[in-house]
């Protein structure tokens, strides 16, 4: 125990002496991790989002009615017709009425409501689909139904943001692997520097017998926690990023700008995790050249 | 305690540093090595501490082969070595005291075996109540005798001293080799190399003389200069 105390105690020598290639390196531990997480978070963000869509409904069918010569019976007819594909998870019947109590919500500060009747509101079917990505197949296949008046759906702009949610979630994963790797690079360079400010002290040691995982558990150790220093104020920072923009999310209803605790906490030990093993990795390279027998 | 057996140590590049030594030195004995600079002597004792591998033969000290030796037990064969340099090897932000402890520290002891053990050392080379200075602020002579007391704290049972008494005049030279001769009196191998004469002419204790990587003599009370031959 005295042994392990000796050896913290070391490591903690090394580093106030070399205070700046320290806080140096933990800089820049914080830089390429505070990206990374936040990188990770935007994904997230993004993929809540895009789930709120996916979610909803999905297509959206108006129908003719009976001024058009379509009964409610063959409205219920292509109803049933719809919710036999495979594709289709649920569909949900939405008459005039509903709509008309839809709209009246959706408007109900505007002068708009008191302007339309009922009767100009189409009924309409809302699909769920088990795969959104097949909404076009649908929009085809009834796109030319005798009942249908219209389809629509955000098929396009779902489309859209599964783009971006991939292409960030490789940008993500490529800026937190050459994040990663920078980390471990940086340590390793500043454990470079504290072996030689003491090399000295390292050749005595040395001669005099000591071995070599008692002169080489320091470095590991300063690596280790600049790694976690490093990742902890980054965690830090993106945990207060997460806080501000908590704040402004009761104003923007549509977009969801915060991601759930567990998530975040999840992430931040891993990252903590990560900071230490880079530190302690980074180390093993820099000690790897210099500290032969 | 110390044996060599056909050692050839080839240098990169080509740079025979030694060549085919023999030697066999047994517990308790206090040898010179000798011989111009280049001619082996450092090298010789590198390949002793493992510092260096010989290109060719074996080397067995204490008992154990060392050229076979894994590299993680090297450690270990150092902390039966104490060793003293012509440049003192102290560290000097430590202090005196500090610089003794610093080897039983990397060895893991007890602070408080340390403590005593220090002190006792320090008073063993005559260096009583200046275990608190730093070592530029002791005469060459002092840091010389704070490089032995470390290399003694830990009573190794041999000692390789590499030109101790280089950098030091004739008379703290003197003051050096009585205390090499009590440690050696204790039963303590000693190799030592050097380039002063008049320190192999008074001890007059083995000497092994070294040319061009050879041993060229070998006298078992013998003198700087061959010639003046007395065994």
């Amino acid at each position: 125990m005295t042994r392990l105390a000796y050896l913290i105690q070391e490591a903690l020598i090394n580093m106030r002496r070399n205070l700046l290639v320290v806080t140096g390196a933990v800089l820049a531990v914080f830089v390429s991790l505070a990206l990374a997480l936040g990188a990770l978070m935007v994904n997230e963000i993004v993929r809540v989002n895009t789930l709120q869509w996916q979610e909803g409904t999905h297509v959206i069918v108006f129908l003719k009615d009976t001024r058009d010569g379509i009964s409610l019976d063959s409205q219920l007819a292509l109803r049933e017709q719809i919710d036999g594909w495979d594709v289709v998870s649920s569909t949900q019947y939405v008459d005039q009425q509903a709509a008309y109590e839809e709209f009246k919500e959706l408007f109900a500060n505007t002068s708009i409501v008191r302007q339309v009747d009922p009767s100009v509101l189409p009924a309409s079917i809302r699909i769920r689909l088990t795969d959104i990505t097949q909404y076009r197949d649908v929009t085809f296949r009834l796109i030319d139904e005798p009942a249908v008046r219209e389809v629509v759906s955000p098929g396009e702009s779902i489309d859209r943001l599964s783009n971006l949610s991939s292409v960030l979630n490789w940008l993500g994963l490529g800026l937190a692997l050459i994040q990663g790797a920078a980390a471990v690079v940086l340590i390793s360079n500043t454990i470079r520097m504290a072996i030689y400010a003491r090399r000295e002290e390292v050749a005595v040691m040395r001669l005099v017998g000591a071995s070599n995982w008692f002169i080489r558990i320091p470095f590991l150790i300063e690596g280790m926690l600049e790694g976690f220093a490093g990742a902890a104020v980054a965690v830090f920072a993106v945990w207060f990023a997460r806080r501000r923009l908590g704040g402004v999310d009761d104003s923007i209803d549509l977009f969801q700008l915060t991601v759930a605790d567990g998530f975040f906490l999840k992430w931040a030990l891993l990252f903590l995790l990560f900071g230490a093993v880079a530190g302690i990795l980074g180390s093993a390279l820099g000690l790897r050249r210099f500290l032969k027998v | 305690m110390i044996r060599l057996q056909d050692v050839t140590k080839v240098y990169e590049g080509g740079t025979v540093a030694v060549r085919d030594v023999g030697l066999d030195v047994p517990k308790g004995e206090f040898l010179f090595l000798v011989g111009p600079s280049g001619s082996g002597k450092s090298t010789l004792i590198r390949l002793l501490l493992r510092e260096e591998q010989p290109t060719r033969g074996t080397i067995w000290v204490a008992g154990k082969d060392i050229t076979a030796m894994p590299s993680w037990k090297i450690p270990y064969l150092r902390r039966t070595i104490g060793t003293v340099f012509q440049d003192f090897k102290l560290l000097p932000n430590k202090t005196v005291g500090e610089n003794v402890a610093f080897a039983l520290e990397v060895l893991g002891r007890p602070r408080g075996v340390i403590k005593t053990q220090v002190n006792q050392v320090l008073d063993l080379v005559g260096l009583e109540g200046k275990a608190d200075r730093l070592p530029k602020q002791l005469s060459g002579g002092e840091q010389q005798r704070v490089s032995v007391a470390r290399a003694f704290v830990n009573r190794p049972p041999i000692m390789l001293c590499d030109e101790p008494t280089g950098n030091l005049d004739p008379a703290t030279s003197v003051g050096i080799m009585r205390l090499l001769d009590r440690i050696n009196r204790t039963g303590t191998t000693i190799v030592m190399a050097t380039h002063d004469h008049a320190i192999v002419d008074a001890m007059r204790r083995r000497v092994v003389a070294l040319e061009a990587g050879s041993v060229v003599r070998d006298q078992s009370t013998g003198r700087y200069e061959e010639g003046q031959v007395s065994s």
